[in-house]
Order: structure tokens, then C-alpha cells, then sequence
């Protein structure tokens, strides 16, 4: 495919997402749990806060970080599952199927037993965990020219099936009301963000996107099978590992911060596909655009529907996605 | 921490027992869902579960103090809260003795030390007045305090449903370091409870059916005494004023041969 086409048909598929990506974004800023008008919002935004600060404070420092992490971990999420999916071969690959899920609960719920808060200890154990879960799985299972996919998966479903049990031989001794944050936390929570939090993140995570952009084309070449794609020169084994620690490392660090958001990693690469085709280096942004404006809306629902308190986000990207899904899957067969 | 806080929000349902009971509840601008004591509490504005409070819809309120609980109220709501100017002091109430400590400090906070002592005087002697009409009788009837049905789940040491179990005389069949431990029913009926206590945790219907599942047990002195009883979990769960309510009940219930003269 030519360049120019190239380009012009990611910027066709990447600017209504993107667009769709702002409104959320926007929306995010201008609703929340407590109601104010857009007026008032505005007026807040424009003067910096020096008329009415408590509205600054809540749009800025409560309502902003919150939308970002939300971007970060949905373009991430759906990037991680992107990239399993690719490389596992697999159209039930998710990004925690290696082991990162049961790792980081493990982690997390160990810091939290210990006293730390999430900012602070129960995301750096969350991290470590992750790391370690992944890192004893490549280790077992590395070897040969070729990672083998199906010892990659068997070894990810093993690990996390193992620390399920940890955790709920930890709740079990848990004995105070710790367990209900432990209970936030495995649920995923996009409410524990913060300015600096948010920043870093951004900074750690975006020359990752860049990274597996660069290597879109690479996961259209494995789709083909290992043995074809090294027949067309293409370094499998280290394009293997260069996919699978990024997107890892991505999905390690957001769910350090959010807990177990569970589906949008399964889900919207392939809402994507159905709608997008195939070809990765239309994906990949689609997947940052799409997934972070996905997980904002459903962030939204999850604050302002309930009358009182919010949902579990989690609820909401199920309910819409599962749905949605199975639409454009039955569209597609006609 | 503020000299005279007019706009406080309260971040547990026990919290804003205590605001009431000191008579200061006119400062309070939010409390906690749940706050359901006194009555009237249940018209004020809420933050969410105590569990979980809502932090926008905390900053929307412009409090100028915080009063968070260190066991329920999770550790990052309060550096957040810290974090965004809010001042936010923290109470812990462990045992009967730490309640009457957080009236006094949160008295302190109100400019309302005066009544504070009061009140903390006022429980000391009600539960002084307990201890005296337990010590009377050396009898202590072995107590099964139930909170929960499937699984059996009993109180354990470093409880107030213990501690209050031991002040009204009794004798806490289940304490062991484990808080809340798990009985099965062969346990149970090893140990022979003289007297049975549910709490109502889901309210009304599941814990009656407890009470008739236990008189399938009639080898059970508790159950062949008609010894059970079901009470308010509210009364029992929250570190307030409520608790030494709960101690009277505890002694009426645990030696009712001490009140047949009243």
C-alpha cells in the first residue's frame, strides 16, 4: 500500500475518533457527580479559578485527571489487547491473560495489607507483581527459536488460576474493612488519580504507543503465521518480545493505578477490527483514540447515572460493549 | 486544624452520631450515606459510603474540616483531601475507652470541650453503673454473639461486641485473636451457649429465620432456655454513644435475674 494512502486513510479513521475522543473528554470535564451549569463550568475554566475556586478545583484537580487516566488506561488496555490478539493468534487473548491480572492483585492486595496507601506502596507492589507474574512466565516458556503462543497462554492461565487462589486466601484473612477496598480495587477504579499521578503516566506511556506503532506493520506479517513472516525476513523472536514487554509494561502500569479493569482490553480491539479491517497500522491509533474515548464515556455513566454514590466502571463497559459486539458481529455475517 | 470549623462533613455514619450528640450537628454541611442517627441526619447532604466517599461531591460542599475514621475511611481519601487544602483529622476508636476519647478530641476541634467531658462522663458512669450490677453475680453465661448466618460468623477479641459482651458479664464463647471467625455448627453445639445474640445486619427477615434454625438445636441450652434473641446490628457495629445503649441491652439480656426486682 502506498504511503500517501496510507496516511490518508489512518487520518480518515483516526480524525472522527478523535473528535469523538474530545467531546468525551469535554464532556468529562463539564459533568460529574455534583451538578453544576455550563455557564458556571466555563466561567471557572476561562478565569483560572480566581471567581469560583472550589469549581476550579473540581474541574482541574478532581474531574481532568480522572478523564486522563480514563484516556491512558482504555488506549492502553485496547492497545494490550491489540497486540496479544496479534500475537497469540488469538481472538481471546486480553490484555492480563499472561499473568499480569493475578500478579498485580496479588501485589496490590499485599500492600494493602500492609498499610500502604494506593498511591503511594499498593501501586508500586501492584507493578512488581505484574513484572513478576510475566517475567516467570517468559522465563519458563522462552526457548527455541519461536515463543510457542499456546505454552505462553497455558503458562498466563496457570499463573493467574495460582494467584486466584492467593487472593482469595488473603481476603479470606482479612478480617477488617480492608476487604472492601481490596473489593474496589479488583473491580477497577478510576477515582484514585491525581495531577502528578497522571503526568508520569502520560510520560511513560506514550513513547510505548509509539513504539508499537512502529511495529503495526510487523504484527500484519504474524498474523500470517511465525514461519511466513520470518520467511519475509521479519526477526519474529524479537519482534515477539519487543510487543509483548511494551504492551505488558503498559498494561502493568495503568492497572497499577486503576485496578482490574476488566473487558475493554478484550473487547474493543475487536469492535475495531469488525469496523476498521485488519490492518494494524490503522488499529493501533484507532485503538488509543477509540479505547481512551470508549472508557471515558463508560466513565461518565459510571458517575452520573447511579443517584447515589457510582458504579463500578467495569459494569458499564460490559453492558455497552457486550451488546454493541454482538451487534456488529451478527451486522457483519450478512 | 481550623480555630472554629462552621462547614464540616463528617466521612462516617458514627462520626455524625458523635457531631449530634455533642449538640454542634448546625456545623455539619455533609455527612456519609448511611447516617441514618439521629433522624434528623438523614436530611443532610451526603458524600457517599464511608467506604468510598465521593471526593467532588466533598469539594463541592467547601468544608474547612474533615472528620475521618482510621478503620472504614480509605487512607487516600484523606491525603487527596490534605492534598487539596482540606483539613482532615482522623479519629480511631478501638475499644469503649476510644470512643470516649474521640467525643473528647472532636469536642476539642468543636470548641466544645465542655460538653464533650460531659458526655464522656455521662457514658463512663452508665457503664460503670453495668459493671457494678454484672459484679453482683459470679455467674457468666456463655454468650454465641452471631453476625452472620451462611457462613456462621462470630466475634472474636479486639471486638466492641466482645468487649461489651465481657463488661455485661458474659463470657464470649468465640474469643480468640481472630476478629470475626468462622463456626461451624458441630462447634457450637460443643459449646454449649447459654445465650444466643443475632444481629439484624440485613434487617428483619434472614436473621428470624436464623433464630428458628437454631431451635432445630434444642440440645443447645440457649435454645432449650428460649434464650435468643435478635438485635439491632447498628446498635452493636458503630463506635457512638449508641454503644453503651447497647451494653444496657447486653446486661438485660445476659443476666436477666439481676432486673426481676425493676
Amino acid at each position: 500500500m502506498r504511503i500517501a494512502s496510507l496516511v490518508s486513510r489512518i487520518f480518515l479513521v483516526c480524525t472522527p475518533l478523535a473528535l469523538i475522543l474530545v467531546i468525551a473528554a469535554v464532556l468529562g470535564l463539564f459533568l460529574g457527580t455534583t451538578y453544576q451549569s455550563i455557564a458556571d463550568v466555563l466561567s471557572a475554566i476561562v478565569t483560572k479559578g480566581r471567581v469560583d475556586s472550589t469549581l476550579a478545583t473540581i474541574v482541574w484537580r478532581i474531574r481532568m485527571p480522572r478523564v486522563v487516566l480514563a484516556i491512558l488506561t482504555g488506549a492502553s488496555l485496547s492497545l494490550g489487547g491489540l497486540v496479544l490478539q496479534a500475537l497469540l493468534r488469538n481472538p481471546l487473548a486480553e490484555p492480563y491473560i499472561l499473568g499480569i491480572s493475578g500478579g498485580s492483585a496479588v501485589g496490590a492486595i499485599a500492600g494493602m495489607l500492609l498499610g500502604f496507601s494506593q498511591l503511594q506502596g499498593v501501586a508500586f507492589f501492584s507493578f512488581a507483581g505484574s513484572m513478576a507474574a510475566l517475567l516467570l512466565i517468559l522465563a519458563i516458556t522462552s526457548g527455541g527459536m519461536v515463543m510457542k503462543k499456546d505454552s505462553l497462554i497455558l503458562a498466563g492461565v496457570m499463573v493467574n488460576a495460582f494467584c486466584g487462589s492467593i487472593i482469595i486466601f488473603l481476603i479470606s484473612l482479612t478480617q477488617d474493612r480492608r476487604v472492601l477496598n481490596i473489593l474496589f480495587w479488583l473491580m477497577g477504579d478510576l477515582s484514585m488519580s491525581s495531577q502528578t499521578q497522571v503526568m508520569v503516566l502520560a510520560v511513560l506511556l506514550i513513547p510505548c504507543t509509539v513504539i508499537i506503532f512502529l511495529f503495526a506493520q510487523p504484527m500484519n506479517l504474524l498474523l500470517m503465521g511465525e514461519e511466513m513472516a520470518g520467511n519475509m525476513g521479519l526477526n519474529v523472536r524479537r519482534t515477539s518480545l519487543v510487543l509483548l514487554m511494551t504492551s505488558s509494561l503498559m498494561v502493568s502500569l495503568t492497572v497499577c493505578c486503576t485496578g482490574l479493569l476488566g473487558f475493554v482490553g478484550l473487547v474493543t480491539p475487536h469492535l475495531l477490527r469488525l469496523l476498521l479491517g485488519p490492518d494494524h497500522r490503522v488499529l493501533v491509533p484507532a485503538c488509543i483514540f477509540g479505547g481512551g474515548a470508549y472508557l471515558v464515556f463508560c466513565d461518565l455513566l459510571a458517575r452520573i447515572l447511579p443517584a447515589q454514590g457510582e458504579m463500578p466502571v467495569g459494569v458499564i463497559t460490559a453492558m455497552i460493549g457486550a451488546p454493541l459486539f454482538m451487534f456488529l458481529l451478527w451486522r457483519s455475517k450478512r | 486544624m481550623p480555630e472554629n470549623p462552621q462547614s464540616i462533613i463528617a466521612l462516617a455514619p458514627n462520626i455524625t452520631e458523635l457531631i449530634y450528640t455533642l449538640g454542634e450537628e448546625h456545623r455539619l454541611a455533609g455527612v456519609a450515606q448511611q447516617s441514618d442517627y439521629p433522624v434528623a441526619a438523614k436530611s443532610l447532604p451526603t458524600i457517599g459510603a464511608y467506604i468510598h466517599p465521593d471526593i467532588e461531591k466533598i469539594v463541592a460542599l467547601k468544608p474547612d474540616l474533615c472528620i475521618a475514621i482510621n478503620d472504614g475511611n480509605p487512607r487516600d481519601i484523606i491525603t487527596r483531601l490534605e492534598s487539596l487544602g482540606i483539613p482532615v483529622y482522623v479519629i480511631n476508636p478501638l475499644d469503649l475507652d476510644g470512643i470516649m476519647r474521640s467525643l473528647l478530641e472532636i469536642g476539642k476541634l468543636l470548641g466544645a470541650g465542655r460538653k464533650a467531658e460531659l458526655a464522656a462522663d455521662g457514658m463512663r458512669a452508665r457503664i460503670e453503673r453495668v459493671r457494678l450490677f454484672a459484679a453482683r453475680t459470679t455467674s457468666r453465661p456463655k454468650v454465641l454473639f452471631q453476625i452472620g448466618n451462611n457462613p456462621l460468623v462470630s466475634v472474636g477479641s479486639g471486638t466492641f461486641a466482645h468487649e461489651l459482651i465481657i463488661a455485661a458479664g458474659g463470657e464470649n464463647i468465640s474469643s480468640g485473636s481472630a476478629a470475626y471467625p468462622r463456626l461451624t455448627r458441630e462447634q457450637v453445639l460443643v459449646l454449649q451457649p447459654d445465650v444466643i445474640i443475632i444481629t439484624s445486619m440485613t434487617k428483619g427477615e434472614n436473621f428470624d429465620r436464623a433464630r428458628t434454625e437454631w431451635n432445630q438445636w434444642p440440645s443447645l441450652p440457649a435454645v432449650s432456655n428460649g434464650r435468643v434473641y435478635v438485635v439491632d446490628s447498628d446498635l452493636f457495629d458503630r463506635p457512638s454513644v449508641r454503644l453503651v445503649d447497647a451494653l444496657e441491652l447486653l446486661v438485660r439480656i445476659i443476666h436477666p435475674e439481676l432486673f426481676h426486682t425493676d
